[in-house]
């Protein structure tokens, strides 16, 4: 029995022997051809030195300054020793050199931290800079934000061009080279959220992306019982 | 002179190359069941690939995993948890096929082919999570993390989509590779 591949491939044969035959070297030297082509196109388009993420001249890490004790890593935001306790106060600056504090401040407040590179940060980003610019955020509430974990290396960089980018309103901190501010702050991932009370004590803190309905609730929850 | 983004658009270009003979050759094997004249063509397809299939296999791989230890290596792109999955079966391709292609062993198809189908869902999963990074969960870790892009290019072409890419041709191009005669 003849398969038709068989039946064709003889057809073939027969075919071949009246057609010149291709060159051996035809499809390898396409291959090489593709390949050179590629690499003369990438190295002319993309080749002229590799620009340097443009910082605006602004310091994408501080030095930060730690005083009082470290919260715990956070590990279960249920059952959170942290509660209650007392958050360090810790001294830096903005990207441009403005100093900024994290201290009790006599008004409850939220402290936010995010890494540019995290994917779970870009995308709560702008869903945060959009409601509070609805004026979402309860009244009476201080937001300080944190932006740590920051590598030159790693995508999004630099963190003051998207934050920038997202029209963020609230007063950032560079955290220091060695992430000092989220260290003493016990940040077990990003983002990371930390509610303090007027006294300076943390009422509650989670990791990772919520929504603005979540987060609208912690904090009327906050206030309130920062008013009680 | 060689720099990142050249790199990166070079082993896209490349990529682009792959996803186009992906392409035509599925819908030539395709066409073929249908149309005398696509098979005829795919005949001939075919006697090349007795010759080059594992070869042409084997400089995928090699190509793929070459780029792979330049982003990991030179570019400082630091591979996750899934990327070292997809080195795992890329890598291990490109040893086999390499003693394939000096033996001149078509036998090597099944277990290539094996490979490159272990490779390709993960590549798959890897894109899907870079793009929905909730599908993995929704914190970064302090260490790294699978949903990290380190670079699209052309807006779309991540290193998983480009490892995905790789294995699909891979796996197509020994799948319609002749067996070796007994």
């Amino acid at each position: 029995m003849t398969s038709r591949s068989a039946q064709r491939r003889s057809s073939n044969l027969v075919r071949d022997a009246h057609e010149p035959s291709k060159p051996k070297w035809l499809l390898p030297a396409i291959v090489i051809g593709v390949v050179a082509i590629a690499a003369i196109l990438a190295i002319a388009i993309a080749g002229r030195g590799k620009k340097a993420a443009d910082t605006g001249g602004l310091q994408q890490v501080q030095p930060v300054e730690v005083s009082g004790t470290p919260l715990p890593t956070l590990s279960d935001p249920n059952n959170d020793a942290a509660v209650g306790m007392t958050i360090p106060t810790i001294t830096g600056k903005s990207f441009d050199g403005t100093p900024v504090t994290i201290a009790p401040t006599g008004s409850p407040q939220l402290i936010l931290f995010v890494a540019h590179w995290c994917p779970h940060c870009q995308r709560e980003v702008p869903l945060l800079s959009d409601w509070m610019k609805q004026g979402s955020m309860p009244a009476g509430v201080q937001l300080t934000t944190v932006a740590t974990g920051t590598s030159a290396d790693a995508p999004n960089y630099p963190p003051s061009a998207w934050l920038q980018k997202n029209d963020w309103p609230s007063p950032i901190m560079a955290d220091s080279t060695n992430s000092d501010a989220a260290q003493a702050m016990g940040l077990p991932g990003y983002p990371y959220f930390v509610l303090v009370d007027g006294d300076g004590k943390v009422v509650a803190r989670t990791s990772g992306e919520i929504s603005t309905d979540q987060l609208e609730t912690m904090l009327k929850s906050l206030v309130a019982q920062s008013n009680g | 002179m060689i720099t990142t983004d050249s790199a990166k658009l070079f082993f896209a270009l490349l990529t682009l190359v792959a996803n186009a003979a992906v392409l035509a050759g599925a819908g030539l094997w395709l066409a073929a069941r249908w149309s005398k004249g696509a098979a005829l063509v795919m005949d001939d397809v075919q006697a090349e690939l007795t010759r080059l299939g594992v070869p042409v296999a084997f400089a995928v791989a090699a190509t793929a995993m070459a780029g792979s230890l330049y982003f990991s290596e030179v570019a400082n792109f630091v591979p996750c948890t899934l990327c070292w999955y997809q080195r795992i079966a890329m890598y291990s391709l490109a040893i086999i096929l390499l003693v394939a292609v000096i033996r001149r062993d078509r036998n090597i198809r099944p277990y290539g082919i094996t490979l490159a189908l272990v490779g390709l869902p993960i590549s798959v999963y890897h894109y899907l999570v870079e793009w929905y990074p909730n599908l993995e969960t929704n914190v970064c870790s302090t260490g790294l993390s699978c949903s990290i892009v380190w670079f699209r290019s052309l807006g779309f072409m991540s290193l998983a989509y480009m490892a995905g890419s790789g294995f699909a041709l891979i796996a197509l191009v020994l799948a319609l590779t002749p067996k070796e005669s007994a």
